[in-house]
């Protein structure tokens, strides 16, 4: 699956070099790159609540540490860890693994007979590419209200993982969650906006 | 034997190649005969495209500019 473009190293060391010089293009370009994502990650750890308070000091705290960066993870995951850390400490005393066994089916039970065999017909859709599908204004607007739906921690593994190019490794140290519960979330996440559409599709 | 079902739970798994050998063949076997499960892989091969195409975000109020400028003058003190 096509994931998608890191900057090069060369680019990121030009750019911290750039943000150790104050220029301001340069502080423009990575809150506007990395600032969602981080929230985003700091949601799904902390919850609404606490996020964007997380966010502001994970970035006080990585421009205070910028010259010590010493380049052995790109500057995205660099600032997703520090995130992390800073969202993970404010809730250090609460068992946050997510639980999985809430009931949660990829495709309703009841579309299954006994021996576990489809009772519906599931047909190829006629607008078979993204562009197609998205060419209607209406059905954007309900993938993009189904994913902010989605619970927090579903939205960050599907961000880090199909958007940002993050390995499921790297996301699962983020979260802090075991790769096979992040590959549940991934799931999950995938399906319920799989449903936004195909319900479109059949109306 | 896998069924539907297991189609159903295991379509993003497939997908990503996160499947050992045995399961993966015997998914892929029911895939060979079920028209249904392989339109439903489809379509969610389909939906993944659409999503990373419309990269939907986070709802984000923050100011970027005004961190941006904050972040900035923190830098010139260090």
């Amino acid at each position: 699956m096509k994931k998608n473009a890191q900057p090069s190293r060369k680019d990121e060391r030009l750019l911290i070099k750039q943000l150790i010089a104050g220029e301001s293009q340069a502080f423009d370009f990575i809150v506007s790159e990395y600032n969602n994502i981080m929230l985003s990650v700091a949601r799904a750890i902390v919850g609404e609540a606490f996020a964007d308070e997380v966010v502001q000091d994970a970035w006080i705290s990585a421009i205070k540490a910028l010259p010590k960066f010493e380049g052995r993870s790109s500057l995205k995951t660099w600032l997703l860890h520090i995130v992390s850390n800073g969202a993970k400490s404010r809730v250090r005393r609460e068992n946050r693994q997510e639980s999985l066994d809430d009931g949660w089916e990829s495709v309703s039970a009841d579309k299954f007979d006994q021996s576990g065999h489809r009772y519906d017909d599931v047909y190829v859709w006629d607008n078979a590419t993204p562009e197609s599908l998205l060419a209607n204004d209406q059905l954007q607007t309900i993938i993009e209200q189904s994913f902010q739906n989605l619970p927090a921690i579903q939205r960050a593994v599907l961000s880090m993982y199909e958007l940002e190019g993050i390995k499921m490794d790297e996301v699962c140290n983020i979260l802090d969650i075991t790769s096979s519960n992040a590959r549940v979330l991934l799931h999950r996440a995938r399906t319920t906006l799989h449903h936004s559409i195909e319900k479109y599709q059949d109306n | 034997m896998a069924e539907c079902k297991n189609i159903a739970e295991e379509a993003s798994n497939l997908l990503d190649g996160e499947i050992p050998f045995r399961k993966r063949m015997a998914l892929h076997l029911h895939l060979l005969y079920c028209s249904c499960c392989r339109a439903y892989v489809q379509q969610l091969k389909q939906t993944i495209s659409t999503i990373t195409v419309l990269r939907p975000q986070e709802k984000d109020a923050t100011d970027t500019d005004a961190l941006s400028k904050k972040l900035q003058e923190l830098s010139k003190k260090h």
